[in-house]
């Protein structure tokens, strides 16, 4: 931690990509690179079938927004028949540092937080 | 676009009611924007959940807020243990008025109106225990004793936290 403190976090670093609990088929990571109406229509698709009463949808970090959009715009296609019910938590997210220069330097590792927010979207 | 220029906005769900039930109508009302100080608003919450007889809060926001309102929930719940929380997702719509500008352009100048619906969140955290049906229920996660958090928002309050666990 006083090491931290010594070089205040400007060291170039490599993010990991956030760690993804297996998932089922009615599992949606929500992300904010795929075009939205193609995440609409994939969720539509999953509960138009009738295979899947329920639906979760999962967004981390910037993507919480799409993910609340995402479940509202559902809400409004299917009306009156679909219910949503909301958590959040927070997920541990791993840096990687890549020292700069000096070669005695250890590269490290950095944790930090970022919140996240699961939507479940079900028929009663 | 660019001969238009936004007059005014007005928000069309203000004193409409928050969406939970069985709520003190005079609980304190966090609203998180985009630039809000997260710092300013764990400072406010935390005092006055920590201050005797209140035991409710609500953080409320709307489009990139959202993302702020949620990170603030998380970090009071860490550092205030055993907190109930409600979470509740809608659209807010706000009315805006776009007025046309330009050098040719007679008074007064025509209006244009538009509703936007922003995704928008209301989060709702007690310290009385609430209903588990209610949609959107949490109940406390388990005080893990291990510091996740490691920057410390406010270290006075922190210190007063430490204290009464010590005391318990």
């Amino acid at each position: 931690m006083a090491e931290k403190k010594a070089n205040p976090g400007r060291v170039n670093h490599c993010r990991r990509p956030a760690p993804r609990p297996p998932r089922g088929p009615n599992d949606i990571y929500v992300n904010t690179k795929t075009d939205f109406r193609a995440q609409l229509g994939r969720c539509r698709q999953l509960l138009g079938a009738g295979v899947h009463k329920e639906l979760n949808i999962h967004g981390l970090g910037l993507a919480i927004g799409r993910a609340i959009n995402l479940a509202l715009q559902l809400q409004v296609s299917h009306p009156g028949t679909l219910q949503i019910s909301t958590s959040t938590s927070t997920v541990e997210l791993v840096d990687d540092l890549e020292p700069e220069g000096g070669e005695d330097m250890e590269p490290g590792a950095r944790n930090r937080n970022n919140s996240a927010i699961h939507i479940r979207v079900y028929q009663p | 676009m660019e001969n238009f220029r936004r007059v005014r906005t007005t928000d069309e769900d203000d004193g409409k009611p928050l969406p939970f039930i069985n709520i003190c109508p005079s609980v304190v009302k966090m609203r998180v924007k985009e630039g809000s100080k997260i710092r300013n608003l764990i400072g406010y919450a935390m005092s006055h959940m920590l201050s005797e007889g209140t035991g409710q809060i609500v953080f409320s926001a709307y489009g990139r807020g959202v993302t702020k309102a949620v990170t603030c929930v998380e970090i009071l719940k860490r550092q205030i243990g055993g907190l109930h929380q409600v979470t509740k997702v809608q659209y807010k719509t706000l009315q805006e008025v776009w007025e046309q500008k330009g050098p040719n352009v007679h008074q007064p100048a025509p209006c244009l109106t538009v509703q936007k619906n922003y995704p928008s969140i209301c989060i709702l955290l007690s310290k009385e225990p609430l209903d588990p049906h209610e949609e959107g229920y949490q109940p406390p996660q388990s005080l893990a004793p291990i510091e996740i958090g490691k920057r410390t928002f406010l270290s006075p309050v922190k210190q007063c936290t430490a204290k009464k666990r010590k005391e318990k």
